[in-house]
């Protein structure tokens, strides 16, 4: 990590402002359906994370890093599964409910593969779903517990409902999409987040060049935790 | 079954004369009826090419078995068909997840973790392991969970196609492992020992999608870690690429002997029992004749 990205945070960048390529993969602004047929219109603002050690020196809360968010597989459009990463901002405002949620829980929290975000190119992206706005989480182990059982995706489920009414779960059952089976679905809904540092004067046009950049310093040194204290177990 | 031999040579060797292999066969024959008694198999199958003198022996070879593990080899033919084509980088990470759906009716299903002889896959769990960790898992230790996992990213019609491009009969994949639905419907993976041969011919031979392919799979099948079929009727010093295949009522080896001096021989074993009788030492015993014939009859006298 250098020593710009240390002190200034990530990068956030306009995804209009991006290539061809991750424009069509990122599809922002686009409107998508649900299951239900509601339309739900698509994040423009991502945090670009540049490496995997800054996703992982990237702390969003105290046992929370950008990379639990950005791990995927090869379901993954193949440049997203290469670095730099892009992660709509609204991320931070899951991570905060997520901390919440393993203080309640009063063990570590545990985001699966591809459960974290999933750009609209995902293969597991078929209707709108609120992992494409970064603001789910697939939860698949809890402590030392591996969920698969429906005592346990139940227990869970209710300490998250319990944490607050922003919070939305899947019940257990075997309906791809409705009910979670071998994980807690947590979202938080369609969010969109816009960072202080970016003018929304524009929808579809290139901003000024200048780099703009997201967690305020004044809040570095919470984020910059010692490692000990930011380990997830 | 129509238990009956029969010599499928592809051609006369030179060295040793017409009349030993004769007798080498007849020899052969009798030791393999008196193993099928001895064990009270239900039902055998065995095929074996030596590329060293280019004969080719097969008992019951075109007789279907359930594949049991057996199946996995066609698996790893369509991972390396897609690796060969530039479709699937060997590391591509997949996310381990104990999650499928029926082939019958798209019913979510998982494997039983406390059957499944491996800890390294399940260990996992959340987590990512690479296509090429998935394969040596599935073959090494007949891991059902990254078995599943190569079938749900490989696709069964790629399998089938991969058997079909390069013409092997006898091996018929329709689902992945542990999959009750498809099970009671009647649809399972069957083969039959000539089309395992075949599948392990083309390996041996560099024929499968490419040289490289063909070394990455037997690199693979070299660490087998089940040694109780084929290896065990054979002198320590032999090096076997193979994958084993056993469930209640079935016990099967197919794999690739290499032997110090000479050219290796493919060796298909597949025999069915009573679920109540056990699988016993039928098929090392079918190898250790099998290597007998071939190692002393032939090339020694």
């Amino acid at each position: 990590m250098n020593h710009e990205e240390s002190e200034q945070g990530l990068k956030v960048v306009d995804a209009f402002d991006l290539d061809d390529e991750l424009r069509s993969i990122l599809k922002p602004g686009e409107l998508l359906r649900d299951a239900q047929g509601r339309r739900h219109r698509l994040p423009r603002y991502f945090y670009e994370v540049p490496s995997h050690e800054v996703a992982l020196a990237t702390r969003l809360t105290a046992h929370f890093a950008m990379n639990e968010f950005v791990l995927n597989d090869l379901k993954e459009a193949p440049r997203l599964q290469q670095y730099p990463r892009y992660i709509p901002c609204a991320v931070r405002i899951l991570a905060f409910y997520l901390e919440h949620f393993r203080s309640a829980a009063g063990a570590s929290v545990h985001i699966a593969v591809n459960g974290g975000y999933r750009s609209p190119s995902h293969k597991m992206s078929q209707n709108a779903s609120p992992h494409m706005w970064g603001t789910a989480a697939d939860v698949y182990r809890i402590g030392s517990n591996i969920l698969r059982t429906k005592e346990t995706i139940d227990k869970y489920n209710d300490i998250a409902e319990d944490v607050s009414d922003e919070i939305h779960v899947l019940p257990y059952g075997p309906v791809t999409g409705k009910n979670a089976d071998d994980h807690v679905h947590i979202d938080l809904g369609y969010i969109t987040l816009a960072p202080r540092e970016i003018s929304e004067d524009r929808m579809e046009h290139p901003q000024e060049s200048k780099p703009r950049f997201a967690f305020e310093e004044r809040r570095a040194k919470e984020r910059r935790a010692p490692a000990s204290v930011a380990e997830n177990e | 079954m129509v238990a009956k031999a029969r010599s499928t040579a592809a051609r006369v060797p030179v060295q040793p004369a017409q009349d030993s292999v004769a007798a080498a066969e007849v020899s052969l024959y009798r030791n393999l009826l008196k193993i099928k008694n001895d064990h009270t198999l239900e039902d055998l199958g065995i095929s074996f090419y030596d590329a060293e003198t280019t004969v080719q022996w097969s008992y019951n070879a075109d007789a279907y078995f359930h594949a049991a593990s057996t199946m996995k080899l066609a698996v790893l033919l369509g991972v390396f068909r897609q690796v060969d084509r530039g479709d699937l980088a060997l590391d591509a990470p997949v996310h381990v997840r104990n999650r499928f759906t029926s082939i019958v009716n798209q019913e979510p299903f998982m494997l039983d973790l406390g059957r499944d002889a491996d800890p390294d896959v399940y260990g996992h769990l959340g987590k990512t392991l690479t296509i090429r960790e998935l394969a040596y898992w599935m073959i090494t230790k007949s891991s059902n969970l990254a078995t599943n996992l190569l079938v749900d990213i490989v696709g069964i019609p790629t399998i089938q196609l991969a058997l079909d491009e390069l013409e092997i009969d006898g091996i018929r994949v329709l689902r992945g492992v542990e999959d009750s639905r498809a099970f009671e419907a009647g649809l399972n993976n069957e083969v039959t020992a000539h089309g395992l041969l075949k599948l392990l011919r083309l390996i041996a031979e560099g024929k499968a999608y490419s040289q490289k392919a063909c070394d990455e799979m037997l690199e693979i099948l070299l660490d087998q870690q089940f040694r109780s079929g084929i290896p065990a009727g054979l002198p320590k010093a032999a090096r076997v690429a193979h994958k084993t295949g056993n469930i209640s009522t079935v016990h099967h080896d197919a794999g690739i002997v290499y032997l110090e001096g000479r050219k290796p021989y493919v060796l298909v074993i597949l025999t069915q029992f009573p679920a109540e009788q056990g699988r016993g030492k039928a098929v090392a015993e079918v190898s250790r004749d099998i290597f007998n014939t071939l190692a002393e009859s032939i090339y020694e006298s």
